[in-house]
């Protein structure tokens, strides 16, 4: 030891340092106790008490005739308590084989999700119930997995309209940043296609909150403040203006083919059938979908996942001649009773135009050229109007924009105009023979079989029409209160009354003529008169699709209606009869009168 | 002798009631953390009031006992105390982290006899003959002699143990009469250590100590193997770090807020800093914070048993034990003043440092300015082999002032 540096001081440099040290976790002490204290003291309330979200039961659908065509069913989800999961791994393995996923996919979604250690995180949602026996009969192998009800969909009515139901799906990143979805919060089951997305706010209902006092493992102990509690309020019901009846007769009617079909009511553009084939069982997509059923629904070359009827567009063929006969009319560069003389083809320049009857239809004139579906007229008359009035025509009858219907991913069509063909073949480059193509429903022409049946609708009501809407009403479970969907019109305005008488009698003639092409849409029942127009669209890929636009009754429209058969061959042939057997069931079932 | 009571002084009173103080209190709080648990976790308030008589009866016997015994009984009890440590990593029981040797119903933790052990060895080595702590071979053998228990502590893993046992013997040396210079130089690896992961931090360190060793006025004999040393931690510092186990390379983060996870290991000291500054002056009441309550709190009977204290007596309550503790380290400092046994003199100085170390991390662990280390809070917490261990160094502590003025 030396000297000047005794034992004392050394006790005093260990004093100042047990009194520093002291003195520090005093200030600490004080800073966190003293001038935090409000923080901690809201943390510490809050730590407590938690809001629990109760989750409405989702609202269901029905039919105009209130049918339940949408339930709710109880499902099973799968979750894992991240603090109580021991042997992650084998948990993860086991589990995967009792519900048939792999074990990879599970680690990933637990890991993308898991929020803290005490924070139930949702592994799975319905599984079957088959599966839930087997894990709870492994349950001391699965530590950490715990199960919840959680309500799904279910179609009750056996009505397969899976692209008009849509289907149901966690929130995604995209839809949690929109405005649209503020008030969502991740995990939240959201409508994403179909009515389920257009109507997701009514469906939804409101979400309640409960103040509940809650321990570290975020177990419940208790509801602390029942004043401060919200209850959800249920999703409204929404009722469809859908036929439930019409629509499964409809559906088993085309179960084979690939089209669909659209019915209309005339009255205020209400969709009572809407039938898109092939489709899918709904159920389908009520809980996760298998990677096999996945699989087969997309390298399905039949594309069952569209819907033909809303989302994609075709040629319309002669059913779209109604067109240049309205426009011709309209315009007086056509005299309806002029006659043409049609030897089965028809010479532009140096090209030969077909007429579908190889033998030619004789002379005739306009009425006679729309009952026989004559082409070599229409191409006559075609080049009298000229491409503009033609796609002026086309848009007034609103082709080329949707419809608007309540339904997702709807096209729009595309109308060419002379603009389109300098664009795409460059300024003059083009000849009249696209011109030919058009009238005809060809070439670049496209629509969606929707838009022929709200096509339909305009002729069958003289050009007050309305925009096709699924949506009859909503109707508040709890308080019986309704709210009817206003009809949004969709018009035609200023064309002639003659015009459409002349357009009605040629439509007429097309199912009631000796010569008409639709002779097999007319019902033969109760005397019930209809008119229509059939299209036969060439197809460069396979057989010609058919088509059959109408509406009846004849003297005072109820319905309107377009049938589309995908490589069906003839309109007259395939898709005509099957508006017949329409007829015939409405009639049958009263739910029309033939006059 | 035993029985030679002529010799014997009467025990530091003051001492003792804060001892008795901080036991009485450590019961009322366990008894505030479990009371609303489940049966098993229930069960720890009786079973800490065992602890407690017996480690008072415990107490009253080893007062009795000369030191004379503690002086001879270091080297066997050392030997012993690392034979267990060796064993516990053989057969000890866990999974993962071994730490503990299950004897019939007892289960036993041999790092805290090893801290006794190891206090009392190096005690008797520091404090034979006049061995001068100015030779490199006195040094290395006490760093030897704490070392090797610190290592197998390691192992097991403990980090915190392991930290309290470097913390001891800096101050037992230099109360043995280690100059202040060779404390600089022994603690200046250190600050190169935590400097190392950045360049420029670790070049300014080098110059301030390189700087501090010229201005001594010492040779170069001295200084240019001491720079070397630093240099040498500073490069393979960063290299071990990689060697450590995940959770202590995140304690050790979350320590200096480089890494800040609510859910994770920083979740227990928000929980904990929560319960004590809701607590405010005054505190919830006894039995009344929410957040022991509830069971927010992690461990709340054991290591973060202060944050009980903190919500339900407030910073009140956190003075008054805190006081308890100072009261106590402060008449321990006393003793080792006036002891003429420079033996007794050396573990006095060892038993404190480690409460102090104990006292310092535990409490400012739970609000948020010391790492989690799993360091029980002496007196408190409830665990028998931490309390019985506690208990030897009060015993200790009071025996030497008992003596103090026996010479061996």
């Amino acid at each position: 030891m030396r000297p000047g540096f005794s034992q004392n001081n050394r006790l005093i440099i260990f004093r100042v340092f047990l009194i520093l040290t002291f003195c520090m976790l005093l200030f600490r002490y004080a800073y966190v106790q003293l001038i935090q204290q409000d923080i901690y003291y809201r943390q510490s309330e809050r730590n407590r008490i938690r809001p629990i979200t109760l989750v409405p039961p989702r609202g269901i659908v029905r039919d105009r005739y209130e049918e339940i065509l949408v339930d709710n069913v109880p499902g099973y989800s799968i979750y894992i308590i991240p603090n109580e999961l021991t042997s992650a791994d084998s948990v993860f393995d086991s589990l995967g084989q009792l519900i048939g996923r792999s074990p990879d996919q599970l680690r990933k979604v637990y890991k993308r999700d898991r929020r803290g250690r005490f924070q139930k995180v949702k592994i799975c949602r319905y599984i079957d119930f088959a599966s839930l026996a087997q894990i709870e009969e492994n349950k001391l192998d699965l530590p950490g997995i715990v199960y919840g009800i959680e309500p799904r969909r279910s179609y009750p009515a056996g009505v397969k309209a899976p692209h008009l139901f849509g289907y149901l799906g966690e929130i995604d990143e995209k839809g949690l940043q929109s405005e649209e979805f503020a008030e969502y919060e991740r995990g939240d089951i959201i409508g994403k296609a179909g009515i389920e997305r257009v109507y997701d706010k009514i469906l939804q209902g409101e979400k309640g909150y409960q103040i509940v006092e809650v321990d570290a493992m975020g177990r419940e102990i208790g509801v602390l403040d029942q004043l401060q509690s919200q209850d959800p309020v249920p999703g409204l019901e929404l009722h469809l203006s859908i036929d439930a009846g019409l629509q499964r007769f409809l559906e088993q009617k085309m179960d084979t083919l690939r089209g669909g079909a659209a019915v209309l009511n005339c009255q205020n553009g209400e969709v009572v059938a809407l039938v898109s084939k092939p489709g899918y069982s709904p159920d389908l997509f009520a809980r996760p979908i298998t990677q096999e059923a996945w699989a087969k629904l997309t390298r399905d070359p039949a594309k069952p996942l569209y819907d033909r009827m809303v989302q994609s567009g075709t040629n319309p063929g002669s059913t779209y001649k109604l067109i240049t006969a309205i426009a011709g009319l309209q315009e007086n560069l056509i005299n309806p009773d002029e006659k043409v003389y049609c030897p089965g083809v028809y010479r532009l320049g140096r090209r030969l135009f077909k007429c579908w009857k190889e033998a030619g239809h004789g002379s005739v004139n306009l009425q006679q050229a729309i009952e026989q579906s004559c082409n070599v007229y229409f191409y006559r008359m075609v080049q009298k109007i000229g491409l503009e009035n033609w796609a002026k025509y086309s848009r007034l009858f609103h082709f080329g924009e949707k419809t608007g219907i309540d339904l997702t991913q709807e096209y729009s069509g595309s109308v060419p105009d002379k603009a389109y063909f300098d664009e795409r073949y460059g300024v003059g480059k083009w000849s009249r023979g696209l011109l030919l193509n058009l009238t005809v429903g060809q070439g670049e022409l496209l629509v969606t079989p929707l838009q022929m049946a709200t096509f339909a609708l305009l002729i069958a009501n003289r050009g007050e029409g309305f925009r096709p809407h699924v949506n009859r009403l909503i109707k508040n479970p709890e308080t019986g209160e309704v709210t009817l969907f206003e009809p949004q019109p969709l018009c035609v305005n200023g064309i002639r009354e003659a015009v459409w008488d002349k357009v009605h009698q040629g439509m007429y003639d097309v199912v009631n003529g000796v010569h008409g092409t639709a002779k097999r849409a007319n019902p033969r029942r109760m005397g019930m008169k209809v008119a229509g127009k059939t299209g036969t669209a060439q197809n460069p890929h396979g057989d010609d699709h058919a088509w059959f636009i109408g509406f009846a009754p004849f003297d005072n429209p109820k319905v309107a209606f377009c049938f589309f058969v995908e490589n069906g061959g003839g309109g007259g042939a395939v898709a005509a009869p099957i508006a017949g057997s329409m007829l015939r069931y409405l009639l049958r079932e009263k739910k029309i009168k033939p006059n | 002798m035993l029985w030679d009571r002529e010799e014997l002084k009467r025990p530091d009173f003051v001492l003792l009631f804060a001892f008795v103080g901080l036991l009485l209190t450590g019961l009322l709080i366990i008894y505030s953390a479990t009371h609303g648990a489940n049966a098993e976790i229930r069960n720890n308030f009786p079973k800490q009031a065992v602890w407690i008589v017996s480690g008072v009866l415990l107490l009253a016997f080893l007062s009795l006992l000369p030191f004379k015994f503690f002086h001879e009984a270091a080297v066997p009890f050392y030997i012993f105390s690392i034979i267990l440590l060796v064993a516990v990593l053989v057969i000890g029981d866990g999974t993962g982290v071994k730490r503990w040797l299950v004897v019939g119903p007892l289960r036993l933790q041999p790092s805290e006899l090893a801290k006794i052990a190891t206090l009392l060895l190096l005690a008797k080595y520091a404090s034979e003959g006049k061995r001068d702590f100015k030779q490199i071979k006195n040094i290395s053998v006490a760093f030897f002699l704490v070392l090797l228990p610190t290592l197998l502590i390691i192992k097991q893993p403990d980090l915190g143990t392991a930290l309290v046992f470097m913390a001891m013997i800096l101050p037992v040396l230099f109360w043995a009469g280690l100059s202040l210079f060779i404390v600089f130089l022994l603690i200046a690896p250190l600050i190169t250590l935590a400097s190392a992961f950045n360049f420029y931090s670790f070049f300014t360190t080098i110059i301030l100590i390189v700087s501090v060793m010229v201005a001594s006025g010492r040779g170069a004999k001295i200084i240019i193997p001491n720079f070397l040393l630093n240099i040498g931690v500073g490069i393979v510092t960063p290299m071990l770090w990689n060697q450590l186990h995940g959770y202590q390379k995140s304690r050790i983060l979350t320590f200096i807020g480089l890494e800040q996870d609510p859910r994770g290991l920083g979740y227990q000291v928000l929980q904990s800093k929560v319960a004590i500054g809701s607590g405010g002056l005054w505190g919830k009441g006894w039995l009344q914070g929410t957040q022991t309550h509830l069971r927010f709190l992690p461990e709340q009977h054991t290591d973060f048993i202060f944050s009980v204290l903190g919500e339900e007596f407030g910073f009140i309550g956190v003075c008054f034990v805190l006081g308890l503790f100072f009261i106590l380290l402060w008449r321990a400092l006393n003793i080792a003043q006036t002891s003429k046994n420079k033996f007794s003199s050396l573990i006095v100085i060892g038993a404190c440092t480690i409460i102090a170390f104990h006292v310092c991390v535990n409490t400012g662990m739970t609000v948020g300015i010391m790492p989690v280390t799993g360091l029980p809070l002496p007196f408190l917490s409830y665990g028998g082999s931490s309390l019985l261990t506690n208990i030897v160094l009060i015993g200790l502590i009071i025996n030497a002032g008992r003596r103090r003025f026996q010479y061996l």
